[in-house]
């Protein structure tokens, strides 16, 4: 790569200011893009990790092993060690499953859709969040794994041919589910892969010993860099993100189906799909930024995910907030307007009945802490979106309990009782957040941690017009 | 390098002035607006083919819901376009703008129905205003605090209210801009969008509720607002492809909207006129269907039975199958004449969508009665079953005379400006924007 100067001043430090005639920079403090790979590679190449590197994996890693063990006592005992218990059949295993779906849908937002939309900001954080959106779905899909009652049937999940004529139910939204989630963490895999492919390259030709070199250079399929990769790449890179882009929203719609195409008051309700895909997104994006806010200072990475990225996506999680707060919003209403008893009780049981503290939880964790980043001083502001994002990661958990409790006082009263979780239940869920703080440590350890091919694309050096004074189209100004 | 390279539009040159254009437009449209709500008037007071009151009514509200999801869907285009500070959009936003603000006097066409209920005849129109019902009916007694005559009316006027204030506000700040080149207003609009965002949202979906959703008033569902406005999506993309074309035949704006704006306009069309609404439109009957709720699936049984039945396939096809397959490629989407005639298919298309939120209906007797679907069904086919379907010309009479005065008057709105923001700080931007 040749390193073209730059001449025009260097941006303000703020690229959080908004001058309709020019774009701000969103990459701060570098003129060329030798300087780029450097920093950028430092975070895999420093001969040791930071320390609270180390502390955090260990933690995480401990978890880890706690959830791993609770698996095995799980697949030992039976699944009566959750609390999952007459009326209350789905507790903690598919409020976990929803939450981590769900946290696993900013990554190929970002990269998709984010992408067909032409916003050149999400270059600094798509590889960050496609790696959290796999660790996610990798912990979403551990949970109705190890539901399945017989384990060593899950097999039966696949509609594999056999000599029982035995299939599964093609009519359940459960089985669309193994489909819709399969499909989703392929494509996401092969995504997150296709686009490191040129950065571990990178890697590979920076390697410092003979292991490392190997290694990069396996995974990195004799990339070159000449004109007819990039070429291919591109292509395969925007097909790839036409792929994806249907397969957001499909997946969360399907895993809404779980709950809208029953009978139950508070599951069956048409809004379900776009709302459970709003949901996920404002889940995901706030478990980005909850990521995303220590490693930059970390990692030195502050000018790649500048303050202007991160006030980015809190605007999203304002407007995905909204958009939940709109479908909660209209389920009360429509529970109302209906007239059917059913649905009106199932509403106030939620806003009013035993397990109301959970309700007001998700009202204000989703709902109204959201609503801080009205204002730029908020969503400029670290602690304040550490505060609100944290919020939002709590809040959609309980959303999906709260949803999932609708069952807690069905149609028949005299089964009606109080949900309680058991310490299996509250461990294997806190032990699901050390398996994705684990991978998602190592992924930063040993992977490029930010596109770096793309974020030079994004940088004014790159504008083959640059000095002629309309960089129109560039994220970047005259 | 001429076009993708210039930096700033002459407010004279006659590439962006409609100039005796927007007149003859605005003459023949309402030439035929005329003609058309003459005929309409004639057979409602006539009642010629068997019209009654009730049925011109329901074919007037679908006219209304017609021009009016055109409308709502370019006030949405044009706020969003600031929320997200897009450059590409400034060359084509001022048509946008042109069509939203015809929100300021949209309200007229809704006096005919405001007035029915006002004098106390709305039960003609819908059902729980009907003094039968409201006595005997324990559902709509429910409802009553939210569906009753002086709470209906006064949110039309509210939601009309909101809208012409956004529709005017957005309009008018860009032509001032056009004069002073002030970027002051760009920041206005843009710290304004979010805010108009929000309120759009929930006029609109109450306005989907109190219009289409309560002509049948058991029946609910969460979703309808999110699907007017699909349905407003895909009425203004269309109409803006349309626009485009025209304008370009007549010689206007070619240098400033590309074959690239035009394939982010087809985008536009395809993403939320066709995708997202084909998206809505099957989670509602999905989750219908397979729960298959009584107190649901009453709605789209009037629309699955007897005649109805192949225009809600024809829905599917022609509103989803045919359009996907035609405007998937990006070059059917930067042609202007073939993606201009695919918005001309998808116009007709709409009608059909409104008309079937409208138009079909089964009475609660008539389901009370059925004692299983294939009889129903079989009612149905033999034509025992009043549902609604009574095609007539009205239908169509209405539709043309309130879509050419939306014409007529967008016409003469762009014909005293300048047909792109000239002096938006974006522009330069807009114009030198090509895709990838």
């Amino acid at each position: 790569m040749t390193t073209l100067p730059m001449n025009r001043p260097l941006a303000p430090a703020d690229n959080t200011f908004e001058d309709p005639e020019r774009r701000a920079p969103l990459v701060l403090g570098h003129t060329t893009f030798g300087t780029v790979t450097k920093e950028i590679c430092q975070v895999n190449e420093a001969p040791r990790p930071p320390m609270a590197w180390w502390i955090a994996l260990g933690i995480s890693a401990a978890l880890a092993g706690v959830f791993t063990g609770l698996i095995g006592y799980l697949f030992a005992t039976g699944v009566g060690v959750w609390g999952n218990q007459n009326p209350v059949m789905w507790g903690f295993p598919i409020v976990n499953f929803v939450f981590w779906v769900g946290i696993g849908h900013a990554g190929t937002l970002i990269s998709a859709i984010l992408f067909l939309f032409r916003q050149k900001w999400r270059t600094a954080i798509n590889r960050f969040a496609e790696a959290m959106t796999i660790f996610a779905v990798i912990c979403a899909g551990t949970f109705p794994g190890i539901h399945v009652g017989r384990v060593w049937l899950a097999y039966w999940l696949f509609p594999i041919p056999n000599q029982m004529e035995m299939w599964p139910q093609f009519r359940s939204p459960l089985l669309w589910d193994v489909f819709a989630v399969g499909t989703y963490f392929t494509v996401s895999l092969v995504f997150w892969y296709i686009g490191m492919i040129p950065d571990l390259a990178t890697l590979r030709d920076r390697a410092g010993n003979r292991i490392k070199a190997i290694a990069y250079g396996f995974f990195s399929l004799g990339w070159r860099g000449s004109m007819r990769h990039w070429h291919r790449y591109e292509r395969a890179y925007l097909l790839l993100a036409a792929l994806a882009t249907p397969l957001v929203l499909s997946v969360h719609s399907v895993v809404s189906f779980d709950f809208a195409v029953s009978q139950l008051p508070g599951w069956h309700t048409t809004i379900f799909p776009p709302y459970f895909v709003a949901g996920a997104i404002f889940g995901g994006f706030a478990m980005v930024v909850t990521l995303a806010v220590p490693a930059r200072q970390l990692w030195g990475l502050k000018n790649f995910i500048t303050m202007r990225h991160l006030e980015n996506m809190n605007k999203i999680i304002l407007l995905t907030g909204s958009m939940v707060g709109y479908a909660y919003a209209m389920e009360f209403f429509i529970a109302w307007y209906s007239g059917a008893m059913y649905e009106q009780f199932a509403f106030i049981n939620r806003a009013f009945g035993q397990h109301a503290w959970a309700y007001w939880i998700m009202i204000g964790c989703n709902v109204a802490a959201p609503q801080l980043f009205w204002f730029k001083r908020f969503r400029t502001s670290i602690p304040v979106m550490f505060f609100v994002v944290n919020c939002v990661n709590v809040g959609m958990w309980f959303e999906r309990f709260v949803i999932v409790l609708s069952l807690e006082m069905d149609f028949l009263p005299s089964s009606w009782a109080y949900f309680s979780p058991t310490w299996v239940d509250i461990w294997m869920l806190i032990g699901s957040f050390g398996l994705f703080m684990t991978l998602f440590l190592l992924f930063i350890r040993f992977l490029p941690v930010i596109a770096i091919a793309e974020v030079k694309a994004v940088m004014p050096a790159a504008d083959p017009h640059a000095g002629h004074g309309h960089g129109a189209d560039g994220g970047h100004g005259h | 390098m001429s076009a993708a390279h210039r930096h700033a539009v002459d407010s004279n040159s006659p590439s962006v002035r409609l100039g005796p254009i927007a007149q003859q437009v605005a003459k023949a449209a309402f030439a035929v607006a005329g003609i058309a709500l003459a005929i309409s008037v004639i057979i409602a007071v006539a009642g010629l083919f068997g019209t009654t009151a009730k049925g011109a009514f329901k074919s007037w509200m679908v006219a209304f819901l017609y021009v009016l999801s055109i409308c709502l869907g370019a006030l949405f285009f044009t706020m969003i376009q600031h929320a997200v500070r897009a450059g590409w959009s400034v060359t084509v936003r001022r048509i946008a703008e042109s069509i939203a603000a015809n929100l300021l006097w949209l309200w007229v066409l809704f006096l005919p129905v405001f007035i029915l209920v006002l004098i106390d005849r709305g039960g003609v129109l819908f059902p729980w205003l009907k003094p039968e019902y409201m006595a005997t009916d324990a559902i709509i007694q429910h409802k009553m605090a939210y569906l009753n005559k002086g709470f209906f009316l006064l949110r039309a006027v509210f939601f009309f209210a909101v809208w012409a204030g956004f529709a005017w506000f957005f309009w008018s700040s860009s032509v001032r801009q056009d004069e002073s080149g002030d970027v002051a207003l760009t920041h206005r609009m843009q710290r304004l969008a979010p805010l108009g965002l929000l309120a759009f949202a929930l006029t609109l979906t109450f306005a989907a509720f109190d219009w289409a959703m309560s002509l049948e008033p058991h029946w609910f569902s969460t979703i309808f607002g999110v699907y007017f406005f699909a349905v407003s999506c895909c009425g203004f993309g269309a109409s803006m492809c349309i626009a485009l074309w025209f304008l370009g035949r007549r010689g206007k704006l070619l240098n400033e909207v590309t074959s690239e704006h035009m394939q982010d306009v087809g985008k536009f069309l395809f993403g939320f006129g066709i995708v997202f609404h084909a998206y809505i439109g099957f989670s509602q009957f999905m989750l219908i269907w397979y729960a298959n709720i009584p107190e649901e699936t009453g709605w789209y049984l009037a629309r699955t039975l007897g005649p109805w039945k192949p225009f809600m396939w024809a829905l599917l096809i022609c509103h989803f199958a045919v359009p996907f397959l035609l405007l998937i490629s990006r070059h059917a989407k930067r042609n202007r004449t073939f993606i201009a005639a695919v918005a001309v298919f998808l116009l007709v298309v709409q009608f059909l969508d409104i008309y079937l939120l409208v138009m079909p209906a089964i009475s609660g007797a008539d389901l009370a009665s059925a004692v299983s679907y294939p009889a129903l069904a079989a009612r149905a086919a033999s034509g025992d079953l009043d549902l609604g379907f009574h095609p007539g010309l009205i239908d169509l009479t209405c539709v043309l005379g309130a879509l050419s005065l939306l014409v007529g008057l967008t016409a003469r709105r762009l014909g005293q400006v300048p047909l792109v923001p000239v002096r938006d700080p974006r522009l330069p931007e807009a114009l030198a924007f090509e895709n990838m």
